[in-house]
């Protein structure tokens, strides 16, 4: 990977957090990693320079967690044009609950309603079994970087 | 900064005080952290209050397994601080000691009758169900007509594990004696009364939505503001009217909800045998049960025997806000805000208590030279012996 890679955790319990940090050391080697929380993000620093890697649960209803609400509500008032901007999504959730998966989701049509790709495939974890994401989002950013 | 060196020791592994462990590590990697719990396993309401079939909650327990990997930081089971090691002694060796310790006594009705025989906290059903070391079954069973008060979350978990087939149960690890105590005498109705009007209840509308899953139930609501989900403006009362209107008929356990009840009075001669309501905007009605077990699930408190008490421990520099009770001395989670949250509100907290500590000592660089964790083997050991 040529680009900068930053991976944009939004949790609520901490799950996203610890398997975004798994996922920065298992491919560390082979590029510049940055780990950030999106409440801490600044959405005007998008930049077509960076590849994003994100990574968010689902609570509530089917909402986005609340580690995410500020940066949606900062795409929402900010609207910043993403054009040019390449990402990929990695998705927590539980099929036990009705709105499976769907915080991720709402991040995901946010950033390219504003104009950014997403790129490679969707990658999910499903909680209902009592696993954590660490193992499944480690072997998809793998994929997702031997196939860039 | 991050040369920073303290000794720490968290008292209480439960989500607070492993959330402040994760962060602080994060924070101070030098740092010699001991999480300290009276009970041999760690992880606190995590284990022993939060649902057994709740796979996915539990989970957050997998990410705390990771904190022992780091040679930084250690669990140290078996020491009630209070009863093995005092708070001055933890002190006197650490620079830095915060209660995590949680508040686990149910809290009681405190009408007539509350200490009858056959009325029983929901905190000490959920630790029986999820196999709490310290708890006893002793004069734990549930008959064939259950009460229960309260209608927040862990009130809907009482409904949803009592109504589990006995399979299942096992299947979730539940201990062979409490499967037999809840279903020897298999139960006919439930009956869940509330305080609150069912749009203000404290239940999540996920959780009542769970409930429609159970087999061979049948469900009925009375006192809601909406006759039909297509009136009801209420996502809380929409799901009430989704799980009455979709009850098969002929099932033969019944659960119904009540909202809008106090409990008055609870009577009974060897054990409980009926408790009284009178309604919160009529007084004067009452509502009559009979019934033969009662849970109360109206929320915890401090325990008469708390061996730490947090008012006791305040000084004039005390800013509970921040988590500081005196020089060095913090808590954390329900300990430090009172017995109400998730696990995920437990994080914000760990990390709000973390940025006051890392703030206050920044500047210090007297930090790490106070014994730490040999000193918790040898208190341990000499109070032992
Ligand atoms: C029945 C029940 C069900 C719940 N279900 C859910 C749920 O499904 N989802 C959810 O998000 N939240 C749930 N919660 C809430 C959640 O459990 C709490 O928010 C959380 O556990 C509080 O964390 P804590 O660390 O402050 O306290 P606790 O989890 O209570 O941890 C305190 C720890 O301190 C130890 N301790 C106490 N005194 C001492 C002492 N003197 N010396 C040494 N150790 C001591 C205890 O053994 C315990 O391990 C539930 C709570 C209950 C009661
Ligand atoms: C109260 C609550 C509500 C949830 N709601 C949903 C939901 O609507 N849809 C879903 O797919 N997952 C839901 N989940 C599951 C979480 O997304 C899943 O456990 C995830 O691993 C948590 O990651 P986090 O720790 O990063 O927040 C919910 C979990 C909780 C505790």
């Amino acid at each position: 990977m040529s680009k900068d890679i930053v991976i944009l955790f939004g949790t609520e319990s901490g799950n996203a957090e610890f398997a975004a940090e798994d996922m920065a050391a298992a491919i560390e080697s082979d590029a510049e990693v940055t780990v950030v929380d999106m409440t801490d993000f600044d959405v005007s620093e998008f930049s077509a320079d960076v590849f994003y890697v994100l990574i968010s649960s689902t609570h509530g209803e089917g909402e986005v967690p609340s580690g995410a609400r500020p940066f949606i509500e900062a795409l929402n008032s900010n609207a910043p044009d993403l054009s040019g901007v390449e990402f990929a999504v990695f998705g927590l959730g539980d099929s036990t609950y009705e709105h499976y998966s769907r915080g991720s989701e709402i991040i995901e049509e946010k950033l390219r309603s504003l104009g950014a790709t997403r790129i490679g495939l969707y990658g999910r974890h499903d909680a209902s079994d009592g696993s954590l994401p660490n193992d499944a989002a480690v072997e998809w950013v793998k994929d997702l970087f031997a196939t860039l | 900064m991050s040369q920073l060196q303290p000794t720490i020791c968290i008292v209480g592994s439960g989500p607070s005080g492993c959330y402040l462990a994760q962060f602080l590590i994060k924070q101070w990697p030098e740092a010699q952290i001991s999480i300290v719990d009276r009970l041999d396993h760690p992880y606190g309401l995590a284990l022993y209050g939060v649902a057994p079939d709740h796979h996915g909650t539990r989970a957050v327990t997998k990410q705390f397994d990771r904190l022992w990997s780091n040679p930084n930081v250690q669990f140290v089971p078996n020491v009630e601080v209070g009863v093995d090691v005092s708070l001055a002694e933890l002190q006197a060796n650490f620079d830095i000691v915060v209660l995590a310790t949680g508040l686990h006594q149910d809290r009681k009705l405190s009408i007539e009758g509350d200490g009858l025989p056959g009325v029983v906290g929901a905190g000490r059903v959920t630790r029986l169900i999820n196999g709490h070391p310290n708890e006893t079954a002793d004069d734990f069973s549930i008959g064939q007509n259950l009460l229960i008060v309260g209608q927040g979350n862990v009130a809907i978990d009482i409904v949803r594990l009592t109504l589990t087939s006995p399979d299942k149960l096992h299947g979730i690890g539940v201990p062979a004696n409490i499967i037999e105590a809840i279903h020897s005498t298999p139960i006919r109705r439930i009956s869940i009364v509330g305080r609150s009007t069912c749009s203000q209840a404290k239940f999540d509308v996920a959780m009542v939505r769970e409930l429609a899953n159970l087999t061979n139930v049948s469900f009925s609501a009375s006192g809601l503001a909406s006759v039909s989900k297509g009136d009801a403006s209420d996502p809380k009362e929409a799901a009430i009217h989704d799980l009455v209107a979709n009850s098969l008929a002929g099932a033969q356990r019944n659960v119904d909800f009540y909202f809008g009840w106090q409990p008055t009075a609870i009577a009974g001669s060897a054990e409980v045998s009926r408790v009284t309501f009178s309604n919160i905007s009529r007084p004067e009605e009452t509502l009559i049960f009979d019934t033969d077990t009662v849970i109360t699930a109206i929320g915890f408190e401090e325990s008469d025997d708390a061996s730490i008490r947090r008012n006791q421990l305040k000084d004039s520099n005390s800013n509970i806000d921040v988590g500081l009770l005196s020089a060095g001395l913090y808590c954390v989670g329900w300990f430090r805000r009172g017995p109400k949250g998730t696990i995920p509100a437990n994080r914000v907290d760990a990390k709000m208590v973390s940025d006051s500590i890392t703030q206050d000592f920044q500047n210090r660089d007297d930090l790490g030279f106070k014994k730490g964790r040999q000193a918790i083997k040898q208190l341990h050991s000499a109070s032992k012996s």
